[in-house]
């Protein structure tokens, strides 16, 4: 009786097992590709990243296990305090020219009453310029007798050395990928503006509020949860920046426009220091993940009010 | 003006009657003029540049027109550097770039939307929590991992990192939510298995999404120049991005309008995919900007 009973009971297990094979066979089977994808290149980065940045990397004598000097030595370095200052000096840049003012355009463009069809479309078509292209371009515009010497000229200004001056270097490389992105950004802020009920703008007016109020309480309102997405954005995104500072100024003049992810990646591929590089990865991400935290504190403190 | 009643916007009819308004609109179409012209100017130096005379080029003031088009200059920049090879080197990329993450991320999403599957929650976390580590702080990493993978110098280490990218995931699998789940139940009692019902319902039915992320992929793959460049050793492997930028944007010694020909040339394919597929990408940009 009790041996009928235990099998039956095994039988049963048995057969739920298989039964719950058969139904989440396909399901797992989906998800393995992306599962081992994910493991193999995402996340053995991400740990590796993490366990070397405690080593010293050699390929040839194998990793050593150094503790935290790494990390004492880059923050010994003076250069590395450099590379964060010019990082910061060029996200202020980037979100003083790339972030309120595309929002600007974006609600000029939706008052357009022809041609915004035709404006969208210039506004956003240096985005397609390929990179290496959008390089060769402005390095003829920055050239000392280029094109961007030439307008300057048509005011009498003085001829700028756009690449090769310690103060203006960051600035130019900020221009260049700001003409790139500028339209993007400002297209995005668009779709929020059009969103917007005009039912809004109607009895505002008919409350006689001004043009300039309109806009200050109803469309900058309107479009405020993009401001802080985007600001998310532009902050992890210009915070990561290297490849144009490479490719046009090579970080000079003088380490002016050596960027930390510049820096970062010359501690792997110029000096081999693998293990400098990994730390200093996870110092950023340290930082980075700070920082889009208390954004969302920000954000989460005025929106109630 | 138009027949067809325009919405209203920030700035009604009757505002523009006073004169404040009318001047502040005028400022503003004027602003607007100005940042169009920014925005093509580069363009049009690059192309008129590509077909000046050598003296033109060098003379100063420059002048933006050429005075006589010199369509020559483009064979003797497809002289200068064959642009066949790393044309197909690109072309092979993109290929195996189109299908290979578009498979791994087609089936997880599909998996996660419309599938049995057990503990989806940690599985979604898995997939979500790469979306909040920028991808700078493992670059390092990543390439000696690829080192020690073996797959230096081989278009598998840019094909399959590709696959590894939660924010398609997401996307896809959103697009699937939008899709009954009676029209898989109904296909499954009539006996589809589950990859029929991946590829001849789920796919078809999300062709839109597809064709987008197929854009921008092309786009991807067109544009970057700075990993192919660490990952691919042999130059005759290399895709069209870093050949022109180790061989035209780098070289001091050309002549600029022969450099302006191959710029020209480098730019046309992304610029009339683009013009070709405007409304998928304005359409993508738009998703990207409100689900992000």
């Amino acid at each position: 009786m009790s041996t009928e009973a235990a099998i039956y009971k095994k039988q049963t297990a048995k057969s739920g097992f298989a039964k719950q094979v058969r139904e989440y066979f396909w399901g797992v089977a989906f998800l393995v590709p992306a599962i081992v994808t994910f493991v193999l290149f995402l996340w053995t980065p991400i740990i590796k990243g993490i366990v070397y940045s405690f080593m010293e990397v050699d390929f040839v004598k194998g990793n050593r296990f150094i503790g935290l000097d790494n990390y004492r030595q880059i923050f010994a370095s003076s250069l590395v305090g450099t590379a964060v200052l010019n990082t910061l000096l060029y996200m202020l840049m980037c979100v003083v020219i790339g972030y309120a003012i595309p929002s600007f355009v974006a609600i000029a463009i939706s008052e357009l009453r022809r041609f915004q069809g035709v404006m969208r479309l210039f506004v956003y078509l240096p985005n397609i310029v390929p990179a290496v292209v959008l390089y060769g371009m402005w390095q003829y515009i920055y050239d000392p007798l280029g094109p961007a010497n030439q307008i300057l000229s048509w005011f009498h200004a003085h001829p700028v050395m756009w690449l090769t001056d310690k103060s203006v270097a960051m600035l130019s490389i900020v221009l260049v990928e700001t003409w790139q992105g500028f339209g993007a950004t400002a297209l995005i802020y668009l779709a929020g503006v059009v969103g917007i009920p005009k039912d809004l703008y109607e009895a505002a007016e008919i409350d006689g509020a001004g043009v300039y109020r309109r806009i200050r309480h109803i469309t900058i309102p309107g479009i405020r949860h993009l401001y802080v997405l985007m600001l998310i954005m532009q902050i992890i995104s210009t915070s990561q920046s290297f490849q144009t500072h490479y490719a046009m100024t090579g970080g000079g003049p003088n380490n002016t426009t050596l960027t930390y992810m510049y820096m970062l990646t010359n501690e792997a591929f110029v000096r081999f220091n693998f293990g400098g590089a990994s730390a200093m990865g996870v110092l950023m991400f340290s930082v980075l993940t700070l920082l889009s935290v208390l954004v969302f504190i920000i954000q989460g403190r005025v929106k109630p009010s | 003006m138009s027949k067809t009643v325009r919405e209203r916007s920030i700035i009604s009819t009757f505002d523009l009657k006073r004169p404040q308004v009318a001047v502040g609109y005028g400022f503003m179409l004027l602003v607007l003029f100005l940042i169009a012209l920014t925005m093509l100017y580069p363009f049009g130096l690059t192309i008129f540049t590509s077909l000046k005379t050598r003296q033109e080029v060098f003379t100063f003031p420059p002048t933006f027109l050429p005075k006589i088009p010199q369509w020559s200059n483009y064979k003797e920049g497809f002289r200068f550097i064959s642009l066949g090879r790393p044309f197909l080197n690109t072309v092979i990329i993109y290929l195996g770039n189109a299908v290979i993450p578009m498979m791994i991320v087609g089936l997880a999403s599909f998996s996660l939307s419309q599938m049995k599957v057990p503990c989806r929650r940690w599985i979604v976390l898995f997939f979500m929590c790469t979306l909040m580590i920028p991808g700078a702080t493992y670059l390092i990493p990543s390439f000696l991992n690829l080192q020690s993978l073996g797959l230096i110098d081989s278009y598998w280490a840019l094909w399959l990192p590709a696959g590894a990218n939660a924010f398609n995931i997401m996307l896809l699998k959103s697009f699937f939510d939008g899709i009954h789940k009676e029209l898989f139940e109904a296909a499954r009692i009539d006996g589809a298995s589950e990859l029929r019902c991946f590829f001849r319902i789920a796919i078809p039915l999300s062709i839109p999404v597809f064709v987008t992320l197929l854009i921008f992929t092309f786009t991807a793959t067109w544009n970057d120049w700075y990993w192919p460049s660490l990952i691919l050793t042999t130059p005759a492997k290399l895709p069209i991005a870093p050949i022109v930028y180790q061989n035209i944007v780098k070289s001091t010694n050309l002549a600029l309008n022969i450099k302006f020909s191959i710029l020209s040339v480098v730019m046309l394919p992304p610029l009339v995919f683009f013009l070709i597929f405007q409304k998928q990408i304005m359409h993508g940009l738009n998703l990207s900007g409100i689900k992000g």
